[in-house]
């Protein structure tokens, strides 16, 4: 995309499990689609084991040999780099302790998690890539609740990780999702206020906070000092009755399996009754002159290459802006 | 500053699938579909569509006609509906090329037809130029013949409506062969008859598509450029109701241009298309790109891929 904005493109929706998005040129297909769409850099997601073949970093290095060759890998189909990489602590991953459950809210947990970063941190900046983008804490569901001192906690850890990014010459961005025990908007600007402005930025994206009850918007414009990374997508959904306190909500709530069952939470931008004041956000972007990065995402919705197509096309012909 | 006119524009020829909420569907399904089939195509860069003649029922229906049809697919961005492609049900009793006592049938079918359309500009009709294989074996000169005479009648008909009738060479129908392509395309008027080169029909049949093309580039006034891992045996070319479905040896015949083990050089073909001094229209296409577990949404983009990456990077 020809912007002022920085554009790049999520291949999460891709790897939706462990073993169907593994041969490399699936792979190519993929990037091919999301370079035809006008994206030239993409986002990774975390993963774990030998099938994780673009998701964990010693598993990249390995199909790859360096750095330098997976990024030559990319721009065999014309994606010239990585904007980003997603890490979430607390999905347990073979490589550490043996798919450990760790938490940020709980303090015993906090070396080994800021060990596990170390990986990641590496990755990030070895094949130049500006952010590594990070779920803060567990699911609402599987924590107890967190007051000010549990949110300080919370916020030590990523000071922590902090530290070593901003050695590492990166940028570290904690996550909200609409399924965090970090979920009101008190919370939320709490452990924003719990970590440190130099080392950690604010990772928004715009149908998780929509989803949990948060204007992305005018949350945008109170914290854009803070905003160090974006994810744009679309809902057409709020969880207006709490569903993310269900037992199991990654499953109950987003799957569908109780609740309202809803089975699809998010969609492509410029969908149908969807929430999301996608216009009135980007031009916030504009009037702030963001610098970072702003990755769409299909997440969860569809069939993936139809999603960055109408994705596409909706920057394009809505927003204006050129491929 | 406005960017240099190119020489190349893209089409899509419009098969498509995608699965909804009722099933498997195709972009006619729903205005919905067809909004997000024409997203999805001006998305990646294709400049306008192809269509087939059956679908101009759906526009009246559904659209209010052709020039309302082609109105939506411009409020997408896309520049028009390019060519046409009149998909006809040979019968050997009363429609048939080679059968001239079947002839006023078919000119009375597109004087109709040509009607229909004319509220639009199209560039091509285009059409299969014999009936199957099996209905008009033994091909003969005399066969080959009439249905030249058949086509110079029919060219003259769609020229008078400002549209050039061009014959796409399916590989399953009678006129498939070296031999006979050429020799059909010897009896035929160059003012009123075509050829339309679809790359991997062609090679299925056994024919080189480049070394077609140059030969006949004089009178070629369009292409679909699609890719295929395999040319036909046997009795490939015999199977009723059309071979690229019931091919005994050949599940999916057709993949999108750049695919692994394509036997299409368009490479050489786009170098082809330069040096002939072609300008126009390129069609893309990969029918039935859903079989054994493809996706048209992703076989679009990545053709649209190789021609941005790769062909555009030979002449644009």
């Amino acid at each position: 995309m020809r912007d002022t904005l920085r554009w790049a493109y999520a291949l999460n929706q891709w790897n939706v499990r462990l073993d169907v998005f593994v041969r490399h040129e699936d792979q190519q297909r993929a990037l091919k689609t999301v370079s035809a769409c006008g994206f030239d850099t993409i986002e990774l997601a975390s993963g774990t084991g030998r099938w994780d073949n673009i998701s964990r970093p010693e598993v990249i290095l390995t199909n790859h040999g360096s750095h330098a060759g997976f990024l030559d890998f990319l721009r065999r189909a014309r994606v010239q780099g990585v904007s980003s990489m997603f890490w979430d602590p607390q999905a347990p991953a073979e490589e550490e302790e043996g798919y450990a459950f760790r938490s940020t809210a709980d303090p015993d947990d906090a070396d080994a998690i800021v060990e596990w970063s170390r990986p990641f941190v590496d990755f990030v900046a070895g094949v130049g890539a500006e952010q590594l983008v990070v779920r803060p804490v567990g699911s609402a569901w599987m924590t107890p609740p967190l007051d000010a001192d549990g949110i300080k906690r919370v916020g030590d850890v990523w000071n922590r990780v902090g530290e070593l990014t901003s050695a590492a010459g990166i940028g570290l961005a904690v996550h909200y999702d609409c399924l965090g025990a970090v979920h009101t908007e008190a919370e939320l600007t709490g452990l924003l206020d719990a970590t440190d402005p130099a080392r950690v930025g604010f990772a928004l994206d715009t149908a998780e906070l929509t989803v949990g009850g948060i204007d992305p918007v005018a949350f945008y414009r109170a914290h854009a000092d803070r905003v160090a990374h974006v994810h744009l997508k679309d809902t057409r959904h709020a969880d207006t009755g709490e569903e993310y306190r269900m037992p199991g909500a990654e499953s109950t709530m987003l799957k569908g399996g109780a609740g309202r069952r809803i089975e699809r939470w998010f969609f492509e931008l410029g969908t149908e009754g969807g929430l999301v004041d996608v216009p009135g956000f980007v031009a916030a972007l504009r009037e702030h002159d963001y610098p970072g990065w702003v990755v769409v995402e299909s997440d969860h919705g569809g069939n993936p290459a139809e999603l960055a197509m109408l994705n596409s096309w909706y920057l394009q012909h809505e927003l204006g802006i050129a491929k | 500053m406005t960017a240099p006119e190119r020489a190349i524009k893209w089409s899509y020829m419009d098969h498509w699938r995608s699965n909804g909420p009722s099933g498997p569907v195709d972009q006619w399904h729903s205005r919905k579909t067809m909004s997000a089939f024409l997203k999805q195509v001006k998305a990646v860069g294709f400049d306008a569509i192809d269509t087939f003649d059956f679908r101009i029922w759906q526009m009246y229906g559904d659209y209010g006609g052709p020039a309302k049809y082609q109105e939506m697919v411009q409020d997408h961005g896309l520049e028009r509906i390019v060519n046409t492609f009149h998909a006809a049900d040979y019968d050997v009793r009363n429609y048939a090329p080679h059968v001239p006592e079947t002839h006023e049938a078919v000119f009375e079918d597109f004087r109709v037809t040509m009607g229909r359309w004319s509220e639009i500009r199209l560039d091509n009709i285009i059409v299969m130029p014999a009936t199957l294989f099996y209905d008009m074996e033994p091909i003969t000169e005399d066969k080959l013949k009439y249905s030249a005479e058949c086509w110079n009648k029919v060219g003259e008909i769609t020229a008078g409506f400002g549209v050039k009738l061009t014959c796409h060479h399916e590989f399953f129908c009678g006129i498939q062969s070296e031999p006979d392509i050429e020799t059909f395309y010897s009896y035929t008027d160059p003012r009123y008859v075509n050829l339309f080169v679809d790359t991997a029909q062609h090679c299925i049949a056994g024919l080189d598509p480049v070394a077609l093309y140059d030969r006949h580039a004089h009178r070629v006034s369009g292409f679909h450029f699609k890719d295929t891992r395999h040319v036909a045996t046997g009795d490939d070319h015999r199977h009723r109701p059309d071979s690229e479905i019931m091919a005994p040896t050949t599940g999916k015949w057709f993949y999108e241009m750049g695919t692994d083990q394509g036997l299409v050089d368009f490479e050489a073909m786009m170098r082809a298309v330069r040096d002939n001094g072609y300008r126009g229209w390129i069609s893309v296409e990969h029918d039935k790109a859903n079989k054994e577990g493809g996706d048209y949404s992703e076989s679009t983009a990545i053709s649209r891929w190789y021609a941005k990456n790769v062909l555009e990077e030979i002449y644009r």
